[in-house]
């Protein structure tokens, strides 16, 4: 739907919001990278870490990246609420598909043996 | 709505029902519902990659030892161990070339034609460098001897070429992807040819430059999750 041409006051906040999410999302893919380096590099390959923190970690960065990309750069943020839900829960069943795979998957890890010769 | 549109126009846009759902254009509503479909599609290939990488974790080699060339024959960067560092830039490319996309945007609702062409030709130059990195980085890897069935890079392999379903996710994962970017970067010409010749003028809106952008955000995300789980999961 076309928006009406809006005052030069609400162009110059949306423009600037868009400027303020790039710094946002280049700063958090900076961090994620960064830390995944340095994490990989001395932590778990000169002390044995845990690889479950990273993982957490880059998730919820990878996440946050994608709620700023689609609630600013997509606008999903200003669109009507029914519209945004519409949108917004099948991926509440994504998620519980993506768990559910998951889950599967690390049970298959342990056991195929049993079942295979693989 | 346009006040400026015709009353076919406004028939059009309102459904012909007298009222268009959720107040939004048919065209916006459908390309979101696209999207969603998309998204199931790259989730069950992320899944997928997931569950066999999960299958086979003490073979998988690490992503950080099998890219961490950058693939470009100057000053010897080709020969320097840099872990991530060129698919970092790939994914700084497509950032800002959304955000140029969303300034686009922005501009049509303005019904700036200039700025629209001023926005769109950074977002299309980076599409297409984006589109040169994956080539870069592909060429790169086949040359040293990955195929859809090989991975030279397997860590105590049971065969030479274990794991065997590397090259055939990564190949066609990263390649469906490409081929969102490609089709994304030719939709961005065609929307600059339109707009520089005043389609969208005379239409009253330019509403097509915002469904545009919903896909190119789209590949950007698709993206952001790609890079999430072959290079830093």
């Amino acid at each position: 739907m076309a928006h009406e041409p809006m005052s030069p006051e609400e162009y110059k906040h949306h423009v600037r919001d868009v400027y303020k999410t790039t710094i946002i999302l280049s700063i958090i893919t900076v961090v994620e990278v960064a830390i995944a380096l340095v994490y990989e590099f001395i932590g778990i390959r000169q002390h044995g870490f845990p690889h479950l923190p990273l993982s957490i970690f880059v998730i919820a960065a990878s996440l946050v990246k994608a709620y700023w990309i689609m609630s600013v750069f997509m606008h999903i943020k200003h669109e009507k609420t029914a519209f945004t839900l519409s949108i917004m829960l099948p991926f509440l069943f994504l998620i519980w598909a993506i768990i559910a795979f998951l889950w599967e998957g690390h049970y298959w890890n342990l056991y195929h043996h049993w079942f295979f010769n693989i | 709505m346009s006040t400026t549109a015709t009353a076919k126009e406004d028939s059009k846009q309102i459904w012909m029902g007298g009222q268009s759902p959720f107040k939004a254009s048919y065209g916006k509503m459908m390309m979101w519902y696209f999207l969603i479909n998309d998204t199931f599609t790259f989730a069950s290939f992320l899944l997928a990659y997931g569950a066999i990488r999960y299958t086979n974790l003490e073979i998988w080699p690490k992503p950080s030892d099998v890219f961490k060339s950058v693939p470009i024959k100057l000053w010897g960067l080709d020969e320097m161990n840099l872990p991530l560092v060129f698919v970092s830039f790939m994914t700084f490319t497509l950032i800002i070339s959304s955000v140029t996309m969303v300034r686009a945007v922005q501009e049509g609702f303005q019904m700036n034609k200039k700025g629209v062409i001023k926005w769109l030709i950074p977002t299309i130059i980076g599409g297409l460098v984006f589109l040169g990195c994956q080539y870069l980085e592909w060429t790169h890897l086949i040359e040293e001897g990955m195929r859809l069935t090989f991975c030279p890079f397997g860590v105590n392999p049971h065969t030479a070429g274990d794991p065997v379903s590397f090259g055939a996710l990564f190949f066609l994962i990263t390649g469906f992807h490409g081929c969102h970017v490609l089709v994304g970067v030719i939709l961005n010409i065609w929307l600059l040819y339109n707009t520089s010749t005043g389609v969208f003028e005379r239409r009253g809106h330019y509403e097509m430059v915002e469904k545009i952008g919903l896909f190119w955000h789209f590949v950007d995300l698709v993206w952001v999750f790609v890079f999430l789980c072959f290079y830093l999961l």
